[in-house]
Protein backbone atom coordinates (compact mmCIF):
# COMPACT_ATOMS: atom_id res chain seq x y z
CA UNK A 1 0.00 0.00 0.00
CA UNK A 2 1.40 3.34 -1.03
CA UNK A 3 -0.16 5.43 1.65
CA UNK A 4 -1.10 4.32 5.11
CA UNK A 5 -3.17 6.66 7.19
CA UNK A 6 -2.27 7.29 10.81
CA UNK A 7 -5.48 5.59 11.81
CA UNK A 8 -4.69 2.60 9.66
CA UNK A 9 -1.19 2.41 11.17
CA UNK A 10 -2.69 2.43 14.67
CA UNK A 11 -5.19 -0.18 13.64
CA UNK A 12 -2.48 -2.44 12.28
CA UNK A 13 -0.38 -2.02 15.39
CA UNK A 14 -3.33 -2.73 17.63
CA UNK A 15 -4.39 -5.77 15.64
CA UNK A 16 -0.84 -7.12 15.63
CA UNK A 17 -0.55 -6.59 19.37
CA UNK A 18 -3.86 -8.27 20.00
CA UNK A 19 -2.85 -11.22 17.91
CA UNK A 20 0.24 -11.67 20.02
CA UNK A 21 -1.15 -11.06 23.47
CA UNK A 22 -4.94 -11.27 23.20
CA UNK A 23 -5.18 -8.00 25.05
CA UNK A 24 -8.89 -7.34 25.42
CA UNK A 25 -8.53 -3.59 25.61
CA UNK A 26 -7.48 -3.53 21.95
CA UNK A 27 -9.90 -3.51 19.01
CA UNK A 28 -11.90 -6.66 18.57
CA UNK A 29 -10.38 -7.40 15.19
CA UNK A 30 -7.98 -10.05 16.35
CA UNK A 31 -10.41 -11.73 18.69
CA UNK A 32 -13.21 -12.15 16.17
CA UNK A 33 -16.37 -13.46 17.73
CA UNK A 34 -17.94 -16.67 16.55
CA UNK A 35 -21.01 -16.31 14.38
CA UNK A 36 -23.63 -18.83 13.32
CA UNK A 37 -22.98 -19.16 9.59
CA UNK A 38 -25.08 -22.22 8.93
CA UNK A 39 -27.69 -20.28 6.96
CA UNK A 40 -28.15 -16.89 5.31
CA UNK A 41 -26.21 -14.15 7.02
CA UNK A 42 -27.45 -10.62 7.61
CA UNK A 43 -25.85 -7.41 8.82
CA UNK A 44 -27.61 -4.94 11.07
CA UNK A 45 -26.14 -1.44 10.98
CA UNK A 46 -27.39 0.93 13.63
CA UNK A 47 -26.61 4.45 12.46
CA UNK A 48 -27.40 5.84 15.93
CA UNK A 49 -24.30 4.02 17.17
CA UNK A 50 -21.87 4.69 14.33
CA UNK A 51 -19.37 7.36 15.37
CA UNK A 52 -17.68 7.47 11.97
CA UNK A 53 -14.29 6.36 13.30
CA UNK A 54 -13.56 4.44 10.12
CA UNK A 55 -12.03 1.43 11.85
CA UNK A 56 -14.28 -0.75 9.71
CA UNK A 57 -12.66 0.71 6.60
CA UNK A 58 -9.19 0.17 8.00
CA UNK A 59 -9.95 -3.40 9.00
CA UNK A 60 -11.29 -4.13 5.53
CA UNK A 61 -8.19 -2.69 3.89
CA UNK A 62 -5.84 -4.68 6.08
CA UNK A 63 -7.81 -7.88 5.60
CA UNK A 64 -8.08 -7.56 1.82
CA UNK A 65 -4.84 -5.81 0.92
CA UNK A 66 -3.31 -8.95 -0.52
CA UNK A 67 -6.19 -9.21 -2.98
CA UNK A 68 -5.97 -5.66 -4.27
CA UNK A 69 -5.15 -5.28 -7.96
CA UNK A 70 -1.57 -4.69 -9.03
CA UNK A 71 -1.92 -3.38 -12.58
CA UNK A 72 0.81 -3.32 -15.17
CA UNK A 73 2.75 -0.05 -15.46
CA UNK A 74 1.58 0.55 -19.00
CA UNK A 75 -2.18 0.14 -18.76
CA UNK A 76 -3.67 -0.36 -22.23
CA UNK A 77 -6.02 2.36 -23.47
CA UNK A 78 -9.41 0.96 -24.38
CA UNK A 79 -10.32 1.11 -28.05
CA UNK A 80 -12.29 3.00 -29.26
CA UNK A 81 -13.20 5.02 -26.17
CA UNK A 82 -9.64 6.09 -25.45
CA UNK A 83 -10.30 5.67 -21.73
CA UNK A 84 -9.56 3.27 -18.91
CA UNK A 85 -10.25 3.23 -15.19
CA UNK A 86 -7.17 3.35 -13.02
CA UNK A 87 -7.43 3.81 -9.26
CA UNK A 88 -3.97 2.46 -8.49
CA UNK A 89 -2.62 5.94 -7.81
CA UNK A 90 -5.59 6.72 -5.54
CA UNK A 91 -5.22 3.83 -3.14
CA UNK A 92 -5.40 6.11 -0.15
CA UNK A 93 -8.96 7.22 -0.89
CA UNK A 94 -11.15 5.98 1.95
CA UNK A 95 -14.31 8.05 1.43
CA UNK A 96 -15.80 6.11 -1.49
CA UNK A 97 -15.80 2.74 -3.21
CA UNK A 98 -12.69 2.01 -5.23
CA UNK A 99 -11.01 -1.25 -6.22
CA UNK A 100 -8.80 -0.56 -3.19
CA UNK A 101 -11.56 0.42 -0.78
CA UNK A 102 -14.50 -1.92 -0.41
CA UNK A 103 -16.21 -0.23 2.52
CA UNK A 104 -16.29 3.36 3.76
CA UNK A 105 -18.21 5.65 6.07
CA UNK A 106 -20.42 8.20 4.35
CA UNK A 107 -20.87 11.26 6.53
CA UNK A 108 -23.84 13.50 5.90
CA UNK A 109 -25.22 16.49 7.70
CA UNK A 110 -28.99 16.37 8.18
CA UNK A 111 -30.33 19.53 9.83
CA UNK A 112 -27.16 19.97 11.86
CA UNK A 113 -26.99 16.33 12.89
CA UNK A 114 -24.11 14.26 11.52
CA UNK A 115 -25.16 10.83 10.37
CA UNK A 116 -22.40 8.29 9.71
CA UNK A 117 -23.29 5.52 7.32
CA UNK A 118 -20.92 2.56 6.84
CA UNK A 119 -21.33 1.61 3.20
CA UNK A 120 -20.51 -1.75 1.64
CA UNK A 121 -22.12 -4.23 -0.68
CA UNK A 122 -25.71 -4.89 0.41
CA UNK A 123 -25.52 -8.58 -0.69
CA UNK A 124 -28.95 -8.64 -2.33
CA UNK A 125 -31.43 -11.48 -2.19
CA UNK A 126 -31.70 -11.55 -5.99
CA UNK A 127 -28.52 -9.76 -7.04
CA UNK A 128 -28.77 -8.24 -10.55
CA UNK A 129 -24.96 -7.90 -10.62
CA UNK A 130 -24.47 -11.67 -10.34
CA UNK A 131 -27.52 -12.68 -12.36
CA UNK A 132 -26.67 -10.39 -15.25
CA UNK A 133 -22.94 -11.05 -15.42
CA UNK A 134 -22.47 -12.15 -19.06
CA UNK A 135 -19.99 -14.84 -18.03
CA UNK A 136 -21.55 -15.79 -14.67
CA UNK A 137 -18.27 -15.20 -12.86
CA UNK A 138 -20.05 -13.56 -9.96
CA UNK A 139 -21.88 -15.85 -7.62
CA UNK A 140 -23.91 -15.90 -4.47
CA UNK A 141 -22.56 -18.09 -1.70
CA UNK A 142 -24.83 -20.17 0.52
CA UNK A 143 -24.38 -17.61 3.29
CA UNK A 144 -25.75 -14.92 0.97
CA UNK A 145 -22.44 -13.24 0.14
CA UNK A 146 -22.21 -12.09 -3.48
CA UNK A 147 -18.66 -12.79 -4.62
CA UNK A 148 -16.70 -11.85 -7.77
CA UNK A 149 -14.29 -14.35 -9.32
CA UNK A 150 -11.37 -12.01 -9.96
CA UNK A 151 -9.76 -14.57 -12.27
CA UNK A 152 -12.76 -14.78 -14.61
CA UNK A 153 -13.90 -11.16 -14.66
CA UNK A 154 -13.42 -9.24 -17.91
CA UNK A 155 -14.21 -5.87 -16.33
CA UNK A 156 -17.15 -4.85 -18.51
CA UNK A 157 -18.61 -3.10 -15.46
CA UNK A 158 -22.15 -4.17 -16.30
CA UNK A 159 -22.50 -5.25 -12.68
CA UNK A 160 -21.86 -1.68 -11.58
CA UNK A 161 -24.44 -0.39 -14.05
CA UNK A 162 -27.18 -2.73 -12.84
CA UNK A 163 -26.39 -2.29 -9.14
CA UNK A 164 -28.60 0.41 -7.59
CA UNK A 165 -25.61 1.43 -5.48
CA UNK A 166 -22.86 1.08 -8.09
CA UNK A 167 -20.88 -0.98 -5.61
CA UNK A 168 -18.45 -2.95 -7.84
CA UNK A 169 -15.48 -0.85 -8.96
CA UNK A 170 -13.18 -1.43 -11.90
CA UNK A 171 -9.42 -1.50 -12.08
CA UNK A 172 -7.80 -1.63 -15.51
CA UNK A 173 -4.52 -3.30 -16.33
CA UNK A 174 -5.17 -6.53 -14.44
CA UNK A 175 -6.96 -9.81 -14.97
CA UNK A 176 -8.10 -12.07 -17.75
CA UNK A 177 -8.53 -9.44 -20.47
CA UNK A 178 -4.80 -8.68 -20.31
CA UNK A 179 -4.19 -12.23 -21.58
CA UNK A 180 -6.61 -11.97 -24.52
CA UNK A 181 -6.68 -8.76 -26.55
CA UNK A 182 -6.09 -5.96 -24.03
CA UNK A 183 -7.33 -2.63 -25.27
CA UNK A 184 -9.75 -4.18 -27.74
CA UNK A 185 -11.92 -6.24 -25.42
CA UNK A 186 -12.63 -6.11 -21.68
CA UNK A 187 -11.51 -3.40 -19.33
CA UNK A 188 -10.10 -4.85 -16.12
CA UNK A 189 -11.48 -6.56 -13.06
CA UNK A 190 -14.34 -5.55 -10.76
CA UNK A 191 -13.78 -5.41 -7.01
CA UNK A 192 -16.14 -5.14 -4.08
CA UNK A 193 -16.94 -6.35 -0.57
CA UNK A 194 -17.42 -10.13 -0.37
CA UNK A 195 -18.70 -10.03 3.23
CA UNK A 196 -15.42 -11.73 4.20
CA UNK A 197 -17.04 -14.96 3.08
CA UNK A 198 -13.80 -16.81 3.89
CA UNK A 199 -14.09 -15.72 7.53
CA UNK A 200 -17.80 -16.58 7.58
CA UNK A 201 -16.90 -20.07 6.36
CA UNK A 202 -14.76 -20.39 9.48
CA UNK A 203 -17.58 -19.15 11.67
CA UNK A 204 -15.94 -15.75 12.17
CA UNK A 205 -17.24 -12.24 11.73
CA UNK A 206 -16.26 -10.06 8.76
CA UNK A 207 -13.31 -7.75 9.46
CA UNK A 208 -15.44 -4.58 9.44
CA UNK A 209 -17.93 -5.95 11.96
CA UNK A 210 -15.34 -7.23 14.40
CA UNK A 211 -13.45 -3.92 14.16
CA UNK A 212 -16.47 -1.80 15.09
CA UNK A 213 -15.79 -0.40 18.57
CA UNK A 214 -19.38 0.69 19.26
CA UNK A 215 -21.34 -2.33 18.10
CA UNK A 216 -22.96 -0.28 15.34
CA UNK A 217 -22.50 -3.27 13.06
CA UNK A 218 -23.77 -6.71 14.00
CA UNK A 219 -23.78 -9.87 11.97
CA UNK A 220 -25.75 -13.06 12.40
CA UNK A 221 -28.60 -15.15 11.00
CA UNK A 222 -30.35 -12.94 8.46
CA UNK A 223 -33.88 -13.10 9.84
CA UNK A 224 -32.58 -12.41 13.32
CA UNK A 225 -30.69 -9.32 12.12
CA UNK A 226 -33.73 -8.12 10.22
CA UNK A 227 -35.87 -8.45 13.33
CA UNK A 228 -33.29 -6.64 15.42
CA UNK A 229 -33.32 -3.81 12.90
CA UNK A 230 -37.11 -3.69 12.80
CA UNK A 231 -37.36 -3.62 16.57
CA UNK A 232 -34.68 -0.95 16.80
CA UNK A 233 -36.34 1.18 14.12
CA UNK A 234 -39.68 0.92 15.90
CA UNK A 235 -38.05 1.64 19.25
CA UNK A 236 -36.47 4.91 18.18
CA UNK A 237 -39.21 5.92 15.77
CA UNK A 238 -36.57 5.60 13.09
CA UNK A 239 -36.30 4.28 9.57
CA UNK A 240 -35.26 0.97 8.03
CA UNK A 241 -33.29 0.54 4.80
CA UNK A 242 -32.31 -2.63 2.98
CA UNK A 243 -35.17 -4.98 3.83
CA UNK A 244 -37.17 -4.22 0.70
CA UNK A 245 -34.80 -2.21 -1.48
CA UNK A 246 -33.71 -3.90 -4.71
CA UNK A 247 -36.14 -6.71 -3.93
CA UNK A 248 -34.56 -7.33 -0.50
CA UNK A 249 -30.97 -7.40 0.72
CA UNK A 250 -29.10 -8.89 3.64
CA UNK A 251 -28.01 -5.52 5.05
CA UNK A 252 -30.38 -3.65 7.35
CA UNK A 253 -29.74 -0.02 8.23
CA UNK A 254 -31.61 1.79 10.97
CA UNK A 255 -31.50 5.56 10.92
CA UNK A 256 -32.99 8.25 13.14
CA UNK A 257 -33.63 10.40 10.04
CA UNK A 258 -35.53 9.44 6.88
CA UNK A 259 -33.43 7.83 4.15
CA UNK A 260 -34.93 10.27 1.63
CA UNK A 261 -32.92 13.00 3.37
CA UNK A 262 -29.78 10.88 3.51
CA UNK A 263 -30.19 10.04 -0.18
CA UNK A 264 -30.50 13.72 -1.11
CA UNK A 265 -27.49 14.68 0.98
CA UNK A 266 -25.34 12.00 -0.68
CA UNK A 267 -26.62 13.01 -4.10
CA UNK A 268 -25.42 16.58 -3.45
CA UNK A 269 -21.90 15.34 -2.63
CA UNK A 270 -21.95 13.01 -5.60
CA UNK A 271 -22.93 15.82 -7.96
CA UNK A 272 -19.92 17.85 -6.88
CA UNK A 273 -17.47 15.11 -7.88
CA UNK A 274 -16.00 15.01 -11.38
CA UNK A 275 -18.01 12.68 -13.65
CA UNK A 276 -15.68 9.66 -13.66
CA UNK A 277 -15.64 9.67 -9.85
CA UNK A 278 -19.40 9.87 -9.39
CA UNK A 279 -19.94 6.15 -9.78
CA UNK A 280 -17.90 5.53 -6.64
CA UNK A 281 -20.33 7.26 -4.28
CA UNK A 282 -23.58 5.35 -3.79
CA UNK A 283 -26.82 7.13 -2.96
CA UNK A 284 -29.53 5.53 -0.78
CA UNK A 285 -32.74 5.86 -2.75
CA UNK A 286 -35.57 4.31 -0.73
CA UNK A 287 -37.56 1.52 -2.36
CA UNK A 288 -35.14 1.31 -5.28
CA UNK A 289 -36.38 -1.37 -7.67
CA UNK A 290 -34.56 -4.47 -8.81
CA UNK A 291 -33.24 -4.48 -12.37
CA UNK A 292 -34.81 -7.91 -12.86
CA UNK A 293 -38.38 -6.97 -11.88
CA UNK A 294 -39.48 -6.50 -15.49
CA UNK A 295 -37.97 -9.74 -16.68
CA UNK A 296 -39.48 -11.66 -13.78
CA UNK A 297 -42.85 -10.71 -15.27
CA UNK A 298 -41.72 -11.73 -18.74
CA UNK A 299 -40.59 -15.13 -17.47
CA UNK A 300 -44.23 -16.25 -17.65
CA UNK A 301 -43.86 -16.30 -21.42
CA UNK A 302 -41.58 -19.33 -21.02
CA UNK A 303 -44.46 -21.24 -19.50
CA UNK A 304 -46.81 -20.16 -22.29
CA UNK A 305 -44.43 -20.67 -25.26
CA UNK A 306 -44.04 -24.48 -25.02
CA UNK A 307 -47.78 -24.97 -24.47
CA UNK A 308 -48.51 -22.81 -27.49
CA UNK A 309 -45.90 -24.78 -29.44
CA UNK A 310 -47.53 -28.11 -28.54
CA UNK A 311 -50.96 -26.78 -29.51
CA UNK A 312 -49.73 -25.44 -32.84
CA UNK A 313 -47.87 -28.69 -33.60
CA UNK A 314 -51.02 -30.72 -32.86
CA UNK A 315 -52.96 -28.46 -35.21
CA UNK A 316 -50.33 -28.86 -37.93
CA UNK A 317 -50.22 -32.63 -37.47
CA UNK A 318 -54.00 -32.87 -37.72
CA UNK A 319 -53.83 -30.87 -40.92
CA UNK A 320 -51.17 -33.23 -42.32
CA UNK A 321 -53.11 -36.35 -41.33
CA UNK A 322 -56.08 -35.02 -43.25
CA UNK A 323 -53.90 -35.04 -46.36
CA UNK A 324 -51.92 -31.86 -46.05
CA UNK A 325 -48.67 -31.00 -47.68
CA UNK A 326 -45.02 -31.98 -47.29
CA UNK B 1 -50.60 -40.80 -59.32
CA UNK B 2 -46.87 -40.31 -59.32
CA UNK B 3 -45.15 -37.03 -60.07
CA UNK B 4 -44.04 -38.24 -63.43
CA UNK B 5 -47.63 -38.88 -64.46
CA UNK B 6 -48.42 -35.18 -64.25
CA UNK B 7 -47.96 -33.51 -67.56
CA UNK B 8 -45.12 -31.02 -67.35
CA UNK B 9 -45.65 -29.60 -63.89
CA UNK B 10 -44.02 -26.22 -63.46
CA UNK B 11 -43.32 -26.14 -59.76
CA UNK B 12 -43.02 -28.52 -56.85
CA UNK B 13 -44.18 -27.74 -53.32
CA UNK B 14 -41.04 -28.19 -51.22
CA UNK B 15 -41.76 -26.38 -47.96
CA UNK B 16 -45.14 -26.53 -46.27
CA UNK B 17 -46.65 -23.52 -44.56
CA UNK B 18 -45.66 -25.07 -41.22
CA UNK B 19 -42.04 -25.47 -42.30
CA UNK B 20 -41.85 -21.93 -43.57
CA UNK B 21 -43.51 -20.61 -40.41
CA UNK B 22 -41.09 -22.39 -38.09
CA UNK B 23 -38.09 -21.47 -40.27
CA UNK B 24 -38.91 -17.76 -40.28
CA UNK B 25 -39.93 -17.61 -36.64
CA UNK B 26 -36.63 -19.26 -35.72
CA UNK B 27 -34.67 -17.06 -38.12
CA UNK B 28 -36.19 -13.77 -37.01
CA UNK B 29 -36.14 -14.58 -33.30
CA UNK B 30 -32.54 -15.80 -33.59
CA UNK B 31 -31.43 -12.56 -35.22
CA UNK B 32 -33.19 -10.55 -32.51
CA UNK B 33 -31.64 -12.83 -29.87
CA UNK B 34 -28.17 -12.41 -31.30
CA UNK B 35 -28.46 -8.62 -31.33
CA UNK B 36 -30.05 -8.35 -27.88
CA UNK B 37 -27.71 -11.05 -26.58
CA UNK B 38 -24.63 -9.09 -27.58
CA UNK B 39 -26.38 -6.19 -25.88
CA UNK B 40 -26.05 -8.13 -22.62
CA UNK B 41 -22.32 -7.68 -22.91
CA UNK B 42 -21.26 -4.13 -22.37
CA UNK B 43 -20.34 -3.67 -26.01
CA UNK B 44 -22.83 -1.36 -27.71
CA UNK B 45 -21.79 1.59 -25.55
CA UNK B 46 -18.11 0.67 -25.67
CA UNK B 47 -17.92 0.21 -29.43
CA UNK B 48 -20.03 3.21 -30.36
CA UNK B 49 -23.09 1.33 -31.65
CA UNK B 50 -25.28 3.21 -29.17
CA UNK B 51 -23.86 6.49 -30.44
CA UNK B 52 -25.27 5.87 -33.93
CA UNK B 53 -28.44 7.81 -34.70
CA UNK B 54 -31.50 6.10 -33.22
CA UNK B 55 -29.43 3.39 -31.52
CA UNK B 56 -29.09 4.80 -27.99
CA UNK B 57 -31.53 2.14 -26.74
CA UNK B 58 -29.05 -0.60 -27.64
CA UNK B 59 -26.95 0.24 -24.56
CA UNK B 60 -29.93 -0.09 -22.22
CA UNK B 61 -29.60 -3.55 -20.64
CA UNK B 62 -33.06 -3.21 -19.23
CA UNK B 63 -34.59 -2.93 -22.68
CA UNK B 64 -32.33 -5.37 -24.51
CA UNK B 65 -32.87 -7.97 -21.78
CA UNK B 66 -36.66 -7.63 -22.09
CA UNK B 67 -36.32 -7.99 -25.88
CA UNK B 68 -34.06 -11.03 -25.35
CA UNK B 69 -36.67 -12.64 -23.10
CA UNK B 70 -39.52 -12.09 -25.57
CA UNK B 71 -37.55 -13.25 -28.61
CA UNK B 72 -36.43 -16.27 -26.57
CA UNK B 73 -40.03 -17.19 -25.90
CA UNK B 74 -40.79 -16.97 -29.64
CA UNK B 75 -37.80 -19.26 -30.32
CA UNK B 76 -39.00 -21.78 -27.73
CA UNK B 77 -42.46 -21.75 -29.32
CA UNK B 78 -41.02 -22.28 -32.81
CA UNK B 79 -38.65 -25.06 -31.68
CA UNK B 80 -41.42 -26.97 -29.89
CA UNK B 81 -43.74 -26.47 -32.88
CA UNK B 82 -41.08 -27.66 -35.32
CA UNK B 83 -39.75 -30.66 -33.38
CA UNK B 84 -43.11 -31.94 -32.17
CA UNK B 85 -44.67 -31.34 -35.58
CA UNK B 86 -41.96 -33.48 -37.20
CA UNK B 87 -42.40 -36.24 -34.63
CA UNK B 88 -46.20 -36.32 -34.90
CA UNK B 89 -46.13 -36.48 -38.70
CA UNK B 90 -43.05 -38.74 -38.74
CA UNK B 91 -41.20 -36.53 -41.18
CA UNK B 92 -37.49 -36.90 -40.65
CA UNK B 93 -36.23 -36.06 -44.13
CA UNK B 94 -33.84 -33.43 -42.72
CA UNK B 95 -32.39 -35.62 -39.98
CA UNK B 96 -28.80 -36.76 -40.75
CA UNK B 97 -28.35 -40.34 -41.92
CA UNK B 98 -25.47 -42.79 -41.84
CA UNK B 99 -22.88 -41.89 -44.47
CA UNK B 100 -23.81 -38.21 -44.66
CA UNK B 101 -20.28 -37.01 -43.95
CA UNK B 102 -18.85 -39.06 -46.81
CA UNK B 103 -21.67 -38.05 -49.14
CA UNK B 104 -21.17 -34.37 -48.26
CA UNK B 105 -17.55 -34.70 -49.29
CA UNK B 106 -18.68 -36.15 -52.62
CA UNK B 107 -21.11 -33.27 -53.18
CA UNK B 108 -18.47 -30.68 -52.43
CA UNK B 109 -16.01 -32.49 -54.70
CA UNK B 110 -18.65 -32.50 -57.45
CA UNK B 111 -19.14 -28.76 -57.04
CA UNK B 112 -15.41 -28.36 -57.58
CA UNK B 113 -15.70 -30.38 -60.76
CA UNK B 114 -14.44 -33.68 -59.41
CA UNK B 115 -16.81 -36.55 -59.96
CA UNK B 116 -20.58 -36.79 -60.12
CA UNK B 117 -22.91 -35.46 -57.43
CA UNK B 118 -24.66 -38.40 -55.79
CA UNK B 119 -28.46 -38.45 -56.18
CA UNK B 120 -30.16 -36.74 -53.25
CA UNK B 121 -33.36 -37.08 -51.33
CA UNK B 122 -35.29 -33.98 -50.29
CA UNK B 123 -32.14 -32.63 -48.68
CA UNK B 124 -28.52 -32.96 -49.67
CA UNK B 125 -26.36 -34.79 -47.12
CA UNK B 126 -24.60 -31.54 -46.27
CA UNK B 127 -27.92 -29.81 -45.70
CA UNK B 128 -28.90 -32.49 -43.21
CA UNK B 129 -25.59 -32.05 -41.40
CA UNK B 130 -25.95 -28.26 -41.38
CA UNK B 131 -29.46 -28.63 -39.98
CA UNK B 132 -28.18 -30.90 -37.19
CA UNK B 133 -25.38 -28.48 -36.35
CA UNK B 134 -27.58 -25.39 -36.17
CA UNK B 135 -30.45 -27.32 -34.60
CA UNK B 136 -28.32 -28.82 -31.85
CA UNK B 137 -26.88 -25.44 -30.96
CA UNK B 138 -30.32 -23.82 -30.96
CA UNK B 139 -31.50 -26.54 -28.57
CA UNK B 140 -28.50 -25.79 -26.35
CA UNK B 141 -29.07 -22.02 -26.24
CA UNK B 142 -32.78 -22.53 -25.66
CA UNK B 143 -32.33 -25.00 -22.80
CA UNK B 144 -29.54 -23.05 -21.12
CA UNK B 145 -31.50 -19.85 -21.73
CA UNK B 146 -34.43 -21.29 -19.80
CA UNK B 147 -32.04 -22.19 -16.97
CA UNK B 148 -30.86 -18.57 -16.97
CA UNK B 149 -34.43 -17.24 -16.92
CA UNK B 150 -35.25 -19.43 -13.92
CA UNK B 151 -32.02 -18.36 -12.20
CA UNK B 152 -33.01 -14.69 -12.54
CA UNK B 153 -36.33 -15.20 -10.73
CA UNK B 154 -36.54 -13.89 -7.19
CA UNK B 155 -36.39 -16.60 -4.54
CA UNK B 156 -34.50 -19.06 -6.74
CA UNK B 157 -31.19 -20.27 -5.32
CA UNK B 158 -29.43 -22.22 -8.05
CA UNK B 159 -26.16 -24.11 -7.77
CA UNK B 160 -23.33 -21.81 -8.88
CA UNK B 161 -21.66 -24.51 -10.99
CA UNK B 162 -24.91 -25.13 -12.86
CA UNK B 163 -25.19 -21.39 -13.51
CA UNK B 164 -21.61 -21.08 -14.75
CA UNK B 165 -21.85 -24.14 -17.02
CA UNK B 166 -25.21 -22.98 -18.41
CA UNK B 167 -23.87 -19.51 -19.16
CA UNK B 168 -20.74 -20.88 -20.83
CA UNK B 169 -22.74 -23.31 -22.99
CA UNK B 170 -25.17 -20.49 -23.83
CA UNK B 171 -22.34 -18.21 -24.97
CA UNK B 172 -20.40 -20.86 -26.90
CA UNK B 173 -23.51 -22.28 -28.61
CA UNK B 174 -24.50 -18.73 -29.61
CA UNK B 175 -21.14 -18.30 -31.34
CA UNK B 176 -21.63 -21.65 -33.12
CA UNK B 177 -25.09 -20.53 -34.25
CA UNK B 178 -23.61 -17.36 -35.73
CA UNK B 179 -21.02 -19.47 -37.57
CA UNK B 180 -23.81 -21.79 -38.70
CA UNK B 181 -25.86 -18.87 -40.03
CA UNK B 182 -22.83 -17.53 -41.90
CA UNK B 183 -22.37 -20.97 -43.47
CA UNK B 184 -26.10 -21.26 -44.21
CA UNK B 185 -26.13 -17.92 -46.02
CA UNK B 186 -22.78 -18.54 -47.70
CA UNK B 187 -24.32 -21.63 -49.33
CA UNK B 188 -26.26 -19.27 -51.56
CA UNK B 189 -23.03 -17.93 -53.00
CA UNK B 190 -23.06 -21.20 -54.93
CA UNK B 191 -25.38 -20.78 -57.88
CA UNK B 192 -26.66 -24.35 -57.79
CA UNK B 193 -28.18 -23.76 -54.36
CA UNK B 194 -30.05 -20.59 -55.25
CA UNK B 195 -32.94 -22.46 -56.84
CA UNK B 196 -33.90 -23.47 -53.31
CA UNK B 197 -34.48 -19.88 -52.18
CA UNK B 198 -38.09 -19.55 -53.42
CA UNK B 199 -39.04 -22.63 -51.37
CA UNK B 200 -38.67 -20.69 -48.15
CA UNK B 201 -40.93 -17.91 -49.44
CA UNK B 202 -43.64 -19.35 -51.71
CA UNK B 203 -42.93 -22.94 -50.70
CA UNK B 204 -42.26 -23.98 -54.31
CA UNK B 205 -39.16 -24.90 -56.27
CA UNK B 206 -38.72 -25.28 -59.98
CA UNK B 207 -39.69 -28.73 -61.25
CA UNK B 208 -36.55 -29.20 -63.33
CA UNK B 209 -34.37 -28.36 -60.35
CA UNK B 210 -36.14 -30.88 -58.14
CA UNK B 211 -35.85 -33.57 -60.76
CA UNK B 212 -32.19 -32.91 -61.44
CA UNK B 213 -30.79 -32.25 -57.97
CA UNK B 214 -33.17 -34.21 -55.76
CA UNK B 215 -34.09 -37.16 -57.99
CA UNK B 216 -34.77 -39.52 -55.08
CA UNK B 217 -37.20 -37.04 -53.58
CA UNK B 218 -38.75 -36.27 -56.97
CA UNK B 219 -39.75 -39.87 -57.53
CA UNK B 220 -41.43 -40.01 -54.14
CA UNK B 221 -43.50 -36.85 -54.49
CA UNK B 222 -47.14 -37.05 -53.59
CA UNK B 223 -49.58 -35.70 -56.16
CA UNK B 224 -50.66 -32.74 -54.05
CA UNK B 225 -47.08 -31.51 -54.01
CA UNK B 226 -46.98 -31.08 -57.75
CA UNK B 227 -48.43 -27.89 -59.12
CA UNK B 228 -50.37 -28.73 -62.31
CA UNK B 229 -49.14 -27.11 -65.50
CA UNK B 230 -52.47 -25.47 -66.14
CA UNK B 231 -53.21 -24.46 -62.59
CA UNK B 232 -54.25 -20.93 -63.50
CA UNK B 233 -56.80 -22.07 -66.08
CA UNK B 234 -58.26 -24.63 -63.69
CA UNK B 235 -59.55 -21.99 -61.35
Amino acid sequence: MDVMSRREFLFRSAAAGAAGASVLALPKAAVAAEVDTSGSIGTFIDLTKCIGCGLCTDACRVKNEARYPEPVDDIPVNWPTGRYEDWSDKRDLTDRFTPYNWTFVEKVDIDGQQINIPRKCMHCDNPPCANLCPFSVKEKDKNGAVVIDHNGCMGGAKCRDVCPWEVPQRQAGVGLYMKIVPGLMGGGVMYKCDLCTDLLDQGQQPACVSACPTGAQQIGPKEEMKQLAQVRAAGIGGHLYGADENGGTSTFYVSPVPFEQIDKAIARRKAELPEPMQKSVPTMAPDVENYLDTTSGLATSYAIAPIAGVTAAAWAAARAWKGGSE
Amino acid sequence: MSARDTSAPRRILRQSFENRLSHWLIAISTFVLIFSGFGQMPMYARYGIAALPGMAWAADYHLTLAIHYLAGAVLVFAVVFHVLGAVLTERYTIVPRRGDVKESAQIIAAMLGRGEEPPSHKYLAEQRLAYAFIGANILLVALTGIVKVVKNLPGIEMNNTVIFISTTIHNVAAVFIILGIVGHLAAFLIKANRALLPAMFSGYVDRAYAEERHPLWYTELRPEQVEPASMESDT
